[in-house]
């Protein structure tokens, strides 16, 4: 057999046991399981979304203006009423959910990337350019970044959902940076990454498969943390009345019910959606975070005392 | 010490270098964004191409990134001058700022200190008493509601007392019809900061709880404290001599460093509040792209957070004389 193939059946057994594993832990723990669920039928509602208002607005945008009547309250039409463009609010929510996911997702992936070629290779590489790395790593961390990308987004006139994004994901990466390069320091230290280097492996396989594996749960909190940072921000962001003008989000939502008088108006059923969305989706990646916290480091439960 | 005090002005002049350049990055430059908001929002001509040049020349846009860093820096250190405001031009943004400034700062360390002394107590507490329904209940709560932003709870709160049950007045800070600083104008600004208040409180208090009651765990697993119960002292004498003095240390780090955090705190809230402090005039500046305040409220955030860092490095060794050994 060659090498290669030892090398792919190698990480083939390893992604099944971390699988195995994954269930195995969500079953067993009643918050990974209350916040697993909730966030997976969200995301199912997400990908849902392009059929079901598809189905329900006969291919139109659940921007588009006009459609319906205006400023209908709740029916069996229209879930949530309309707003006062005639949009369905309902369509409107499920959009903001899609959009507001993909927001938080895509934070969540560029941060967790650059957080992990800069950890990994700062504390692996170590002396000057972990020294580099890390006091760089610091000065973002010290800088607001909520109030210097929403500089940024107020002054770039053509924005959309990817850029906003790219723009949050810019400061997010450093807090998962230094929590990864810590954990990656102790496991560097550990006698089997001395074996490992004892019996001939490249650097490239000691950090893919003697580091990577161990310090996975903390890239693990570290993408969700990162994916309701970017979420928080950008709803934040869209709040304000900034982002990318056309896209429909979670923030958006607010912002019109906020701006437009339908709260003077007292169109209060038109703000429940976005504001119960929003808490959904913190509340289950919290406990998903907090269930994963506690199962990877026993000691912790023990301080808690549960 | 004069160490920490060398690492802070480092740090400092980095992060402001830093804020310098990043906000430098922006494409075209302040005065054309400004212009070409105008235009695209107002649907007019407002200056000509030679006006915008003779501003670009008042604000020094002229000259290249590095001399505008150097003209920058001194007007920074020497004069203490952010450079003139647009929405109210020609006062100094750091006029506007100062105007708003005490309005956060009041609300801000209200709300910090009464959230840092409500979650100590109740931390204490459900630390004590662990594993009870009660712990749960408060501990479930915490955990959840640590991470909801400011924001979501003061939408919910400005839907429900503001406008569903209209006790709370939903913006501003005091009421108009008052000028006289009086005992009315003190209840009013009272009831117009509470909803505000309120929506800080309900989600600051639950980090510092759930910090709290992880400690006393701690501390309840001590052997002095084993000792102390074996000794019969009485529940409240634990209690308060041994537990919540011995929390205390820490959490009143805590407590200094969030302080730093006084004027970042609550853009947000302040906003949805309409409530006249720095967050609300970050807002407006942004939405008018008024870059010296712009610039000018992320240097002061910064400054805020390292200097309460820097005053807590200093005072820590006084408070707690083992760091000093180390």
């Amino acid at each position: 057999m060659s090498e290669k193939n030892l090398l792919s059946q190698h990480m083939l057994r390893k992604s099944l046991i971390i699988l195995r594993s994954a269930l195995y832990y969500i079953v067993k723990s009643k918050k990974l399981l209350v916040g697993t669920s909730i966030l997976s039928s969200l995301i199912l509602i997400a990908i849902l979304e392009p059929l079901i208002n598809g189905v329900r607005l006969g291919g139109l945008q659940s921007s588009a203006i006009g459609y319906f009547p205006r400023l209908q309250m709740p029916s069996l039409n229209h879930p949530l009423g309309t707003d006062h463009f005639g949009r369905d609010v309902f369509a409107m929510l499920i959009t903001g959910i899609k959009n507001s996911l993909i927001v938080g997702f895509l934070v969540g992936l560029v941060a967790i990337s650059a957080a992990l070629v800069v950890s990994l290779f700062a504390a692996y590489k170590g002396g000057a350019v972990d020294n580099l790395l890390n006091s760089f790593t610091n000065v973002i961390l010290i800088l607001p970044s909520w109030a210097i990308a929403a500089a940024a987004v107020a002054y770039i006139q053509r924005l959309d959902l990817t850029l906003v994004a790219l723009i949050i994901a810019s400061f997010a990466w450093a807090g998962p940076a230094r929590q990864i390069r810590s954990q990656v320091l102790s496991l560097k230290s550990r006698p089997y990454i001395d074996l490992a280097k004892m019996v001939g492996e490249r650097d490239s396989e000691i950090i893919f498969f003697e580091i990577l594996p161990n310090i996975l749960p903390y890239i693990i909190v570290g993408f969700s943390y990162a994916v309701i940072g970017g979420i928080l921000a950008e709803t934040g962001l869209r709040l304000i009345g900034l982002g990318a003008a056309e896209i429909m989000t979670l923030g958006l939502l607010i912002h019109i019910f906020m701006t437009s008088g339908l709260i003077i108006q007292g169109y209060y059923h038109f703000i429940i959606g976005p504001v119960i969305s929003l808490i959904l989706i913190f509340i289950s990646l919290n406990l998903i975070n907090i269930g994963l916290d506690e199962l990877f480091n026993p000691r912790l439960k023990k301080v808690t005392g549960e | 010490m004069i160490r920490k005090v060398v690492s802070y002005i480092i740090t400092l002049f980095l992060s402001f270098t830093a804020v310098f350049f990043i906000l430098r990055l922006i494409p075209g430059n302040p005065i054309r964004a400004y212009v070409y908001m105008l235009r695209s929002r107002y649907g007019f001509e407002p200056i000509g191409d030679r006006t915008i040049q003779m501003f670009e020349e008042m604000f020094g846009l002229n000259e290249d990134v590095f001399s505008q860093y150097l003209i920058f820096l001194r007007r920074l250190i020497f004069e203490f001058n952010l450079g003139p405001s647009f929405m109210a031009f020609p006062t100094p943004a750091q006029e506007l700022i100062a105007r708003h400034l005490p309005w956060t700062i009041i609300l801000l360390s209200v709300t910090t200190l009464l959230s840092w002394f409500i979650g100590l107590m109740l931390g204490v507490i459900i630390g004590w008493k662990r594993g009870t329904r009660f712990d749960n209940f408060f501990f479930t709560f915490s955990l959840i509601f640590s991470q909801v932003p400011y924001y979501i709870v003061a939408v919910i709160l400005l839907l429900l007392f503001a406008y569903i049950f209209p006790i709370f007045p939903s913006r501003g800070a005091y009421a108009a019809s008052l000028t006289l600083f009086d005992i009315n104008f003190v209840i009013s600004a009272i009831q117009h900061a509470f909803l505000p208040a309120l929506s800080i409180i309900l989600v600051s208090m639950t980090g510092w709880l759930i910090s709290t009651r992880a400690l006393v765990i701690t501390i309840v697993g001590e052997d002095y404290l084993q000792y102390a119960l074996a000794k019969g002292l009485s529940n409240s004498r634990i209690l308060t001599r041994y537990i919540l003095r011995n929390t205390l240390l820490p959490q009143t780090t805590g407590l200094a460093i969030s302080l730093g955090f006084i004027v970042t705190g609550a853009f947000l809230v302040e906003w949805i509040f309409v409530y006249p402090g720095i967050g609300a005039l970050f807002v407006n500046a942004i939405g008018l792209l008024d870059f010296n305040v712009i610039q000018g409220v992320i240097m002061l955030t910064m400054f805020t957070v390292l200097t309460a860092n820097l005053i807590m490095d200093l005072i820590y060794p006084l408070i707690d004389p083992r760091v000093a050994l180390t």
